[in-house]
Formats: C-alpha cells, structure tokens, sequence
C-alpha cells in the first residue's frame, strides 16, 4: 500500500534500475566493447536499439554494462561514507570531551575542501581505477553522517534504557554498537540513499572528465566523453546516458523524500 | 546474626548546579543484611534516589560523592574502579528503576533484551538462551510467555514491561536487588501484584531487596526493616511494626499521617479513617 507517491515511483526506478545491472551479462543485446568498424555513428534502429558510437560499440549494451558499475559505485562509496562517518560521528557523541572536539574539528576542515577539486588531485596524482574512485568518494563525503550520527546519539545518551544498559553491566562499545546506532541510524540512512544520487554523478562527472572509470570499461560518465565532439551528428549518444542519469538521480531523491514522508521529518 | 550484605558509612553526596553546590545527601548510614528486605522511604527529594544511585556509581555527570564508604562483598564500591563496577553490576547488584517502558530499548524485542542480560552474565546463547529467557518469563508470571517473548516494549503494558524488567534483572542471579519506586507510575491493583512477586520471588531465589518509596503502606506490606529519610539524613529507623505501632520522629508520623488522610492500602481501596492492621 504505496500512498506514499514518491517512495513507490523511486523504488520503482531503482529496483527496474538494479535489475537492469544485475543482469546485465544476460539481456545485453551485444558485447559493449565490441567493436565494429562497419557500423560507426549509426542512429537508433532496430539492430542497434540506441545506436552505436564512433567505434561501432552498441550504445544499448554500453549502457546497460555502464549502470551496473555506476551502481555498485554509488553504492559501495555511500557504504565506505557511511561506516567512516558512523565511526567518528559516534565516538565524538558518545565520549565528548577532547575526542568529540578533535575529531569535529577534522570534520570542519574536510568540509573546507571543496569536494570535487580534492577528488580530482588525488585521482590525478593515484591512477583512475574503479576502486580508487569508490574509495575516495567514500572518504571525502562522511562528514555529514558523522555530524547526523553525533547529534543523534548526544540525545539518545541522556535517554532512560542507555542508563539502564549501563546498570546491567553492558561495556561502552556494546553500548554504542548495539543499542545507540540503531536507534541514530534512521536519518543516517535517508541521507545515504541521497548519498548514493551524488555519488552517481560524481563519479560520471569524473568520468566524463576522463579521470574517472577509464575505456573500454562502460560507465554513462565516459560514454559522454565522446558526446562532445559528435553532439551535432550522433545526438543519440548525449540524449541516453544524460537520460539515464537524471533518471537515476531522480529516483533516489524520490526514495529518499518518500523515507522522510515515511519517518516524518 | 545475619551477614551484612551491604554496608553504607557516612555516605555524602552534593550536586554542582549553576556554580552552586547543592548538599543532597549528608551523612546516610544504611546496612542491608543478606535475604532481607529494607525499604527505605521518604518524601520527594530527601535524597533516597540519590543514595542509591551513589551506592551503584549511577549518579549523573554533576554529582559528587564528596565522602562515604558503601562495602559489599568486601569491596568498597564508592572507591572502586570502572571494570570493577562493571563486573558487580548486573551480576551482584541489579537496579530497577521507575517507568520500565522508558528504561527499554525500543528497537529490540524484550525477549531481545532479556537474552542480552543472559548473555552477559551467563554463557548460554541461542536456542538454550531462548529457553532461559522463557523461563524467566514464566517465573515474573506472564500469561503466554511464547507471545510476549516477541513483543516491543511499546506494545506491552507498562505493568507486562515492569515484569520484563525484574526478568533482566533476575537473569543474573544478582544478591542484592535494588527497586527505585517501581509501582510508581502503575496503577495499584498492578502494584500489588507487582509487589507480591518481588516477595516471593526473593523468598524463592534468595537476594535482598533495597526498595525505595515515598508511599509508607508499601513498606506496611512487605518490609522487613524500613529507614526514613528526611532532607538527606535517616531520621528513624525501625522494624515494620514499630514504625507504624511507634514511630519517633516527626516527619515519620507525617508521611503516616498523610496515608492516613488518603488511607491507600495496598488493594487499593480508599478509606477515610485510620489504617487497617494487616494480618
């Protein structure tokens, strides 16, 4: 019972979208680094249902492939965020102190760095590799759960069943592993769905920029590489992977406007 | 002679508020002996919470324990360190407090929480852990022990949460027994039944039971010993009968006075007259 327009349209899109990856290796018309020299720049058609690129690749399956990594970047930098930013953020909650101020004090100067700049210098002094994109994504975008994780778990420290936990003898870590992060981890998770659109198109931006994942590997980042200099005659490769990123990114900020409906916040 | 269970000396306790230092507890005395039940009573703010709190080293942030000695099991708990509490508390020593459904964690069940104390204390895990969390459940006397297992705490009622809490505290076989007005905030047919179960269960499993009040004719029910406290000081200090045949000081035939007046016993019917005898 989805009266929760926005939750069950972005569901929707990314569950359609996840299918489409997971099995990409089975409804992939073609091989996407196949390439083809009779074919080069050909329109939409009915062999080639997105048209192909100037090595003959077939856009479709390019495309197809090109979510799958997408995704799983999105997905594994939000989750190298989030256990980063839980770590510190909940320290930093729970002990107080000089920990909490030394430890919001590095979150302050992170934030200093514009993001994208201090990705870009690190990818262009480490060589672009999928995992290096994921890891950096994750490491220059924790602090905001941090700062979520600390607010929450400052509050649910005064609450009556911690003081009752500590009664019964339960050890500190206990304490903060199982009973304060779940109780914070709600809005922790929202702003991770989030987490996962921005991840999404930063790492198509740094593909695009040709410091992200590298050809032949496909990633709707680097299919636009192309797209600039044939916008005029092929504007089939611009049109679909600029589609598919809107779509995606809509769709996870709908799941995540839902969730806030849901949680009320 | 009874064993001395725990022994309290001198026991001061001050708060630091706004700069000021404000005494809460001055000079409290209190000994329990092993299996028996004291009750120590007092209006709001005479300092029984705090005492108790202070015997635990449960107290919050602001408060200091300026002097005082609380033996038990020949350690001095007020000197003793953080590993050191931690192996008393659960353990030797379990602490009830007064809304059982604020005190547990809503994302578990309180089958959850049970085996967690279970776990802590003893090792039995798993399946042998479930059966001993449905043992306690039976022992507390909740009907369908089998359903409630899985249940949240905000889907119990607060007397069902409070028989939950005495099952974490029991699961731990702990010797002393610490209650902070735990029938408060229950409605008194509840607080009866309530009551009759720490009874039997310490009759059953032999701790003692340290139990805080403000109401006078629950200590009438179940008490052994009872101490008076006044602006934090034991101001009488007697057993059952003589405090209510006898009682000495003033502020002890005050709290009296006013059951008196309201005439509450314990199955909670109302009466404009003297208290009634109980047996």
């Amino acid at each position: 019972m989805k009266h929760n327009k926005p939750l069950f349209f972005g569901t929707l899109i990314i569950a359609v979208l996840g299918v489409i990856a997971l099995s990409a290796p089975l409804i992939s018309p073609y091989d996407p680094t196949a390439i083809n020299q009779a074919n080069l720049l050909m329109p939409p058609s009915g062999r080639h249902l997105l048209g192909t690129d100037g090595l003959g690749r077939d856009i479709l399956s390019r495309m197809i492939y090109g979510a799958r990594i997408s995704l799983s970047i999105g997905i594994i930098a939000v989750g190298i965020a989030i256990l980063v930013g839980v770590f510190f953020g909940s320290i930093a909650g729970f002990y107080g102190g000089i920990a909490d101020s030394i430890i919001m004090r590095f979150v302050d100067i992170m934030f200093c760095f514009p993001a994208f700049f201090l990705i870009l210098t690190v990818v262009a002094i480490l060589e672009p590799s999928i995992y290096n994109i994921m890891a950096i994504i994750g490491l220059t975008s924790w602090m905001g759960t941090a700062r979520l994780i600390r607010a929450e778990i400052l509050s649910l420290k005064e609450r009556e069943f911690i003081q009752a936990e500590v009664a019964l003898g339960v050890s500190h870590a206990r304490i903060i592993i199982r009973h304060l992060i779940p109780n914070a981890i709600g809005p922790v998770l929202v702003s991770g769905i989030l987490g996962i659109a921005g991840a999404i198109l930063l790492e198509s931006g740094l593909s695009f920029l040709g410091l992200g994942v590298q050809p032949p590997t496909p990633s709707w980042g680097n299919i636009l590489i192309e797209a600039k200099s044939t916008l005029g005659v092929a504007w089939w490769i611009t049109l679909f992977p600029g589609l598919a990123i809107l779509v995606t990114v809509l769709g996870f900020n709908l799941i995540g406007e839902g969730l806030k409906k849901k949680i009320g916040r | 002679m009874k064993t001395k269970l725990l022994e309290v000396k001198d026991l001061k306790v001050v708060f630091h508020l706004d700069g000021r230092v404000i005494p809460a507890v001055n000079g409290v005395n209190l000994d329990i002996a092993a299996d028996e039940i004291l009750v120590l009573a007092g209006e709001s703010g005479s300092g029984k919470t705090v005492s108790a709190l202070a015997i635990t080293r449960l107290l919050p942030a602001n408060a200091k324990i300026i002097s005082g000695q609380a033996m038990f099991l020949g350690q001095d708990l007020l000197k003793s360190d953080a590993e050191a509490l931690r192996a008393i508390r659960g353990k030797e020593i379990a602490y009830m407090f007064q809304e059982p459904t604020a005190y547990l964690n809503p994302v578990y069940t309180v089958g959850e929480q049970i085996s967690e104390a279970i776990m802590l204390h003893q090792s039995k895990a798993g399946k042998e852990a479930r059966h001993a969390v449905l043992e306690l459940l039976e022992l507390v006397r909740i009907k369908e022990p089998q359903r409630v297992i899985d249940d949240y705490p905000h889907q119990l009622s607060g007397g069902m949460n409070q028989r939950i809490f005495i099952a974490m505290a029991l699961a731990c076989k702990p010797k002393l027994l610490i209650s902070d007005e735990p029938t408060t905030s229950l409605d008194v047919t509840i607080e009866a039944q309530i009551l009759d179960l720490l009874v039997d269960l310490k009759e059953n499993l032999g701790f003692s039971l340290l139990f805080i009040t403000h109401n006078l004719s629950i200590a009438r029910r179940i008490a052994d010993r009872v101490l008076v406290m006044y602006r934090g000081r034991i101001v009488e200090e007697a057993g059952r009968e003589a405090i209510f045949n006898s009682p000495r000081h003033s502020h002890t035939k005050e709290l009296i006075a006013a059951y008196h007046k309201i005439g509450r016993i314990g199955d909670g019917s109302i009466f404009q007259s003297k208290i009634v005898l109980e047996k």
